[in-house]
């Protein structure tokens, strides 16, 4: 199967032009053979909203928005970020991620580990997912992870447990410090966990990080895809836009975990007694 | 400390045009000193938004600055951007001679003031958004003058500690003349900022990196052998500059308050 990722800047706030850019880019990328169209984090709305969150928010089941997007998605599956609001939770706002797949809409992930320091305050404006699964796609397993995400072992472990194959993670992520090399140190840090996360869980792992400059923040660019034997298979350019464009082989994960067993030989079941132990231990 | 100045260039480029095209403005204006901030961020600007796009001011005090106003004139004559050069003395000799001091602090806080409030008009007239020329060392240990040089549309430099700038001035080829000079603040004559800090901007910004960017108490940084006295005055003069660093706060009575609870980005919808 052939992927693309999207490493593109939104306008912040502005749905109907970033609608535009997302069907631009899906064409784009079917004119270039893509099955699959990977997006950064609120791909749909731009990053730093604040109290735009409420204004941007929509409901994937039943908005216009995304029944321009599921109609594209014939053409070339998409993975978007945008502010979720369902009708059955009003005025709960989820930074999510869909995916969506000859028409219809596949999977919504809602962010879990929403960065609340420093120079975050997602907690301020978002409430926080509580599920992780993967999801069965045409091309493998896949699980959805949002930026922060992918910073935490368990949102990986949890997907590798559920049978995952493809590691989906969208990203907004800013670039933090300089130093002598090109690009952000904190790429580094991105590109580190990507290669050891693909080895370990023996799957494959797609970042697609968002560039662009909101309010001062600098977004990385630098998105990437990893094989599950750990090898960096497409980089894309630190700050520039691209289109980036990657063929992978889902034959590789079979191959990947006859020659590194992990998969077959984890516990979740001691993982779980072990965290219920820890979880009740703490509790007394 | 070192920095890959290539990257910072894209990136701070990058900025300037971004920001000026969401803002919808095409041109860019700056106040050139004849000093090495200046200069780099009217470099940055020529190249990010074109020299035609690239206002200077010259804002010098009657003459009594002359290799400075050479310095700044010859800088925008090799980046071909458009200069303009303005005497403050009539304005600030016409304010003074109403209210005389002999404090020359205020005075220099009068004159800085006196060049943003012209940057601004300018602005206007030539609608080209203010870029700022403080860098993080002067920021942090709020050595400017507030609504002075301080004020700015968008600041480039402000991330990037005066060595630093220094660095990237190299790279961006800046004559040797602007990038070793002692830096002033040009309140008066023969000021330096060195002097006036009673520190070297090395030793300045290895204090300050430690404490800012290593997290580091002004106890640890002085286990490391720098003076307790040296690092407990930057400390107090972080402390005390805050208020040039924020947007006054305003006093919150209704249910939604601007800045607490009206929450907006500055690039809404653009």
């Amino acid at each position: 199967m052939k992927i693309a990722l999207a490493q593109y800047s939104p306008v912040l706030g502005d749905i109907p032009r970033n609608l535009d850019s997302h069907l631009e880019l899906s064409a784009k990328a079917r004119r270039a053979g893509a099955d699959l169209l990977v997006f950064p984090e609120l791909s749909l709305s731009g990053y730093r909203l604040r109290d735009l969150v409420a204004e941007t928010a929509l409901d994937p089941r039943s908005s216009r928005t995304f029944a321009s997007l599921r109609e594209a998605s014939r053409a070339v599956a998409l993975v978007v970020g945008f502010v979720e609001e369902s009708p059955l939770e009003k005025g709960l706002f989820y930074n999510s991620a869909a995916f969506l797949h000859k028409g219809s809409l596949l999977h919504v992930y809602r962010k879990v580990f929403l960065p609340n320091s420093g120079m975050f305050e997602e907690m301020r404006f978002f409430a926080p997912g509580r599920t992780f699964r993967s999801f069965p796609t045409p091309w493998g397993r896949a699980g959805l992870l949002i930026c922060r995400d992918f910073l935490h072992l368990n949102a990986h472990y949890l997907l590798f447990a559920d049978g995952a194959e493809i590691i989906l993670a969208v990203s907004a992520a800013p670039g933090r410090g300089v130093g002598e090399e090109n690009g952000f140190t904190s790429c580094r840090m991105w590109e580190g966990i990507g290669e050891t996360v693909s080895r370990v869980t023996t799957s494959f792992v797609v970042y697609c990080n968002r560039v662009g400059i909101e309010d001062g923040a600098v977004f990385a660019g630098g998105s990437f895809v990893y094989d599950p034997f750990g090898r960096r298979v497409a980089q894309a350019p630190y700050f520039e836009p691209h289109l980036l464009l990657a063929d992978l082989d889902p034959a590789a994960v079979r191959k990947a975990r006859q020659a590194l067993t992990l998969k077959r030989d984890d516990r979740p079941d001691i993982t779980l007694a072990n965290l219920e132990r820890m979880i009740h231990r703490d509790a007394h | 400390m070192r920095i890959n100045a290539l990257f910072v260039e894209k990136i701070l480029t990058g900025f300037i045009r971004g920001e000026l095209a969401k803002r919808g403005f095409k041109k860019g204006i700056l106040g050139l000193s004849g000093g090495l901030d200046s200069a780099v961020c009217a470099v940055l600007a020529a190249r990010a938004l074109g020299p035609k796009n690239t206002i200077a001011l010259i804002m010098p005090y009657g003459r009594g600055f002359g290799p400075d106003l050479e310095d700044a004139r010859d800088t925008a004559r090799r980046l071909k951007i458009d200069a303009r050069t303005i005497d403050i003395a009539p304005m600030v000799d016409a304010y003074f001679k109403r209210h005389p001091s002999g404090d020359l602090l205020l005075k220099g806080n009068k004159m800085a003031r006196e060049r943003m409030s012209i940057l601004y008009d300018w602005s206007a007239r030539e609608k080209a958004l203010i870029l700022g020329t403080s860098n993080k060392s002067e920021l942090l240990i709020g050595y400017g003058t507030i609504h002075g040089d301080l004020a700015c549309a968008v600041n480039p430099l402000g991330d990037l500690y005066k060595t630093q700038v220094r660095e990237l001035a190299l790279h961006l080829g800046l004559p040797e003349r602007i990038r070793t000079k002692a830096p002033t603040a040009g309140l008066w004559a023969g000021q330096t900022d060195e002097e006036e800090i009673g520190l070297t901007y090395d030793v300045l910004d290895e204090i300050l990196e430690l404490l800012v960017e290593g997290r580091e108490t002004a106890a640890e940084v002085a286990a490391r052998g720098f003076p307790k006295k040296q690092v407990e005055k930057i400390t107090g003069l972080i402390r005390r500059s805050e208020f040039k660093r924020q947007m006054p706060p305003i006093v919150k009575l209704s249910h939604r308050t601007i800045g607490h609870d009206f929450l907006y980005p500055l690039e809404r919808g653009r």
